[in-house]
């Protein structure tokens, strides 16, 4: 018996008037070499010009225990079910939802249907979003959030209607309610075919690629600068700024690498969650200490540091150097160049319940622990987390696990071997209202 | 693939012959004394073999665009209809290459075909809806929309319709098209059996259960711990078990006594891989089964459920039917592959 790969799928959702139907036949009219099969559930705003259509009521079977995770889209199931008979099969498969549609049953089919699961693979999650009106609608409707936070790629169309300010600022809110997609900007779908098939976008290594920074942590830190310096008295001058203070700790012995860096930033973490010492213009700053420097008198104003013995001094600076002009002169007064700098991923207010977790961590992880964590997780706060990526390090095995999921279902696969790679884990959660500290220490205590 | 090592069939399966269709062979049938098999391919290719020797006695291709979902043999043997992507129904004469009638159902697909046991009237199911025919053709009537997809339709021995989708198994008057009953329970139902004498109607559902109802009391129950999704189902003749597949192994309930309720199934359990298909063959406890890994296992069981292989035989494809010729002498098997596979019983 020959096994047989398995078709894509690509799920296309986005509230009606986003641009569903240009994107599609734009899809069919490139890809007129290949055999794509359309799933559609409403009638497009325009006629689909080729490929064989499948008109299919959206049927979404709730199961008798009924657990939300669990629920599916029949009409999905049958009309695969069928279409795997044939023998010339189809290279692809594009699903289009309906405006209100909940991509969760749709993801969930394929995690939950044996034989579905068996034929086909879900390549990725397409949203588009109409940059004139997502605005209203993510605050009306519970479905458009769903829709941007289950995405793999986020297409933000129709962006002619609207400034670029506006489009920066649309863009940053929904990278912030998922960190976990693309965002691609166009103006009627023309978008290209690469960017929205053949993603698999549930191949983290893939996601890694395209957006490296996707899983870097947050931090209450925006920058950080190295001095080496001599004894002697130092002034810490700054200009007038965006805000009328600003954090900042003072690490000693500070390495330049960017191991170094990290190591101390992880630190500096736990030295921001203290009170912060408020310090007057004028005064000292103690090393090691969470401090607050005064910045509401208007000019320039300096701090300073004192130092005995010749130090390499980390600063980590609530705001960039640039943003105060933030300059370290020495007691005649020349400026003192750091030998590194480097900026950090700055944690952001977060108006929207909906939004993403990354966790990243070195080591390896108890499988036992890690089962009795992951499922409690899922049981109590299944329902609100809309999807997981990552890959972790399970202890005593050679190979990377990868995983993914769908609100309570997911499924975990051996990868690649880890090999002299150092091992670590990285996950990704998307959902709404999260508890970020307690996930991640609940994380964190599954390492052996 | 199969757990069973086979090279040829064994016990009571004997080398018969066999054919190739064009594409999935999904669905057949065996004419009157099984003078001749009928087979329709998935893309839309109908055929009809000897019975005996597997010769071709006719072909035709592209009678359904799209390809074929269902087809049913009418009760004398002589005559089958098909169903189609394209929203049709064809009716056919087993001894001519051309179908006989053409009936536009609807636009959507036409997933299941029934005659009624008397053969006075053709169903078909499209989308939402269930029509009737005369065997001429002509609509005899047609239901409301049903609350999803009909997934599947069965007739009664009393002259009923049923109609099984998401949520409900419903009743109709076979000449009137009048609703008669209606059995409700949330959850996706996937496949539908009704007992000989018509009282049990059990549905495999989405969730790895099958749920009955008995239609005198409208008792239901149901029945839980399958690793699959249990569509293929069986009655015997006698109404006494009840095969289920759904996963690997098949599942088997006595109706003996007070059961299935609070007794224990019989469990066969030679499949790999999950079980697609299940038939009794006439009038016997003989159960043929048939799986996703090839495997085709002949069952000889007791009216408690239990029972054990008596003949096996693989294939080159996941099963797709299995179909006893009416005397129980041969057993026609199709696949996935295309293949067309019959052996003689001794």
């Amino acid at each position: 018996m020959n096994i047989p790969s398995k078709v894509p799928v690509s799920i296309l959702t986005g509230f009606l008037g986003s641009g569903k139907t240009t994107l599609l036949n734009r899809i069919l009219s490139e890809e007129h070499g290949k055999r794509i099969a359309v799933i559609e559930n409403e009638f497009g705003e325009v006629g689909i010009d080729q490929g064989l259509v499948i008109d299919a009521d959206e049927e979404i079977f709730e199961m008798s225990n009924g657990c939300i995770c669990c629920t599916v889209r029949g009409d999905l199931i049958r009309v695969l079910g069928n279409l795997m008979k044939r023998r010339d099969k189809f290279d692809y498969v594009l699903v289009e939802t309906t405006g209100l549609a909940d991509p969760g049953p749709v993801a969930q089919t394929f995690f939950m249907d044996d034989e579905i699961r068996e034929e086909f693979s879900l390549d990725g999650i397409v949203t588009l979003v109409d940059a004139a009106h997502i605005e209203q609608q993510l605050g009306r409707s519970d479905e458009s959030t769903e829709q941007v936070a289950f995405a793999d790629v986020l297409v933000l169309n129709k962006t002619d209607l609207v400034d670029d300010e506006a489009l920066d600022r649309l863009e940053a809110r929904l990278r912030e309610m998922n960190r976990m997609a693309q965002v691609v900007r166009s103006e009627r779908a023309d978008v290209p075919v690469d960017t929205v098939l053949n993603l698999d976008a549930f191949n983290l290594d893939e996601v890694l690629e395209r957006r490296p920074t996707f899983l870097e942590p947050e931090y209450p830190f925006e920058w950080t600068g190295v001095y080496a310096l001599d004894p002697g008295r130092f002034e810490l001058s700054l200009a007038d700024g965006p805000d009328p203070a600003m954090s900042l700790v003072v690490v000693p012995d500070q390495g330049t690498d960017d191991a170094a860096l990290r190591e101390s930033a992880e630190s500096c973490v736990r030295q921001y969650a203290e009170p912060a010492q408020p310090i007057d213009p004028g005064e000292e700053i103690p090393v090691g200490t969470h401090v607050n420097l005064r910045l509401d008198s208007p000019g320039r104003k300096s701090f300073f540091l004192d130092v005995d013995t010749p130090v390499r001094l980390g600063l980590y600076a609530q705001h960039t150097a640039e943003e105060f002009d933030l300059q370290l002169k020495n007691a005649e007064g020349a400026t003192i160049r750091q030998e590194v700098e480097r900026t950090w991923v700055a944690q952001h207010e977060h108006d929207d319940e909906v939004g993403s977790i990354a966790i990243e961590t070195d080591g390896d992880l108890d499988p036992i622990r890690l089962n009795a964590w992951l499922g409690e997780l899922l049981r109590e706060r299944g329902v609100d987390i809309f999807r997981m990526k990552g890959f972790i390090s399970l202890a005593g095995e050679s190979q990377r696990y990868v995983f993914q999921g769908v609100h309570m279902l997911f499924d975990s696969q051996p990868d690649r071997p880890w090999g002299d790679s150092p091992r670590r884990n990285q996950l990704v959660f998307i959902g709404r209202n999260l508890d970020e500290q307690s996930m991640r220490q609940g994380f964190e205590a599954c390492l052996v | 693939m199969s757990g069973l090592n086979l090279d040829r069939p064994t016990g009571i399966l004997r080398p018969g012959w066999s054919a190739t269709v064009d594409d999935y062979a999904i669905a057949g049938g065996w004419t009157r004394r099984g003078e001749a098999l009928v087979v329709a391919d998935a893309a839309g290719g109908v055929y009809a073999f000897n019975g005996k020797s597997g010769a071709s006695a006719w072909a035709r291709q592209e009678t359904h665009e799209g390809g074929v979902l269902a087809m049913a043999i009418h009760p004398d043997g002589t005559a089958f209809a098909t169903a189609g992507q394209d929203g049709r129904v064809l009716l056919w004469d087993v001894a001519k290459d051309q179908a006989q009638q053409a009936i536009d159902v609807g636009t959507a697909w036409v997933d299941n075909l029934a005659w009624s046991p008397d053969g006075q009237w053709l169903a078909a199911s499209c989308a939402r809806q269930v029509r009737t025919y005369g065997a001429d053709g002509r609509e005899a009537w047609r239901s409301d929309d049903h609350p999803s997809t009909i997934s599947a339709i069965a007739w009664s021995p009393a002259g009923e319709l049923a109609t099984a989708c998401y949520g409900q198994v419903a009743f109709f008057d076979a000449s009137t098209g009048e609703p008669r009953q209606k059995l409700q329970w949330k959850g996706s139902l996937v496949s539908m059996v009704l007992s000989p004498d018509g009282d049990v109607v059990a549905c495999g559902s989405q969730d790895n259960s099958v749920h009955f109802w008995r239609r005198s009391t409208e008792q239901d129950s149901m029945m839980s711990g399958y690793s699959g999704k249990p569509s293929a189902l069986a009655f015997d003749d006698a109404g006494t078990l009840l095969a289920t597949g759904g996963g690997e192994r098949v599942t088997v309930w006595s109706f003996q006594g007070g059961g299935p309720e609070g007794t224990l199934p019989g469990v066969l359990d030679l499949h790999v891989e999950p079980v697609t298909t299940l038939a009794f063959a006439r009038r016997t406890l003989r159960l043929v089964s048939g799986g996703r890994d090839g495997a085709v296992v002949v069952w000889s069981l007791r009216s408690d459920g239990e029972g054990d292989p008596i003949g096996a035989a693989v294939v080159r494809d996941v099963v797709a039917e299995l179909h006893w010729r009416p005397d129980g002498r041969a057993l026609a098997a199709l696949d996935a592959q295309g293949g067309v596979t019959v052996w003689r019983v001794r």
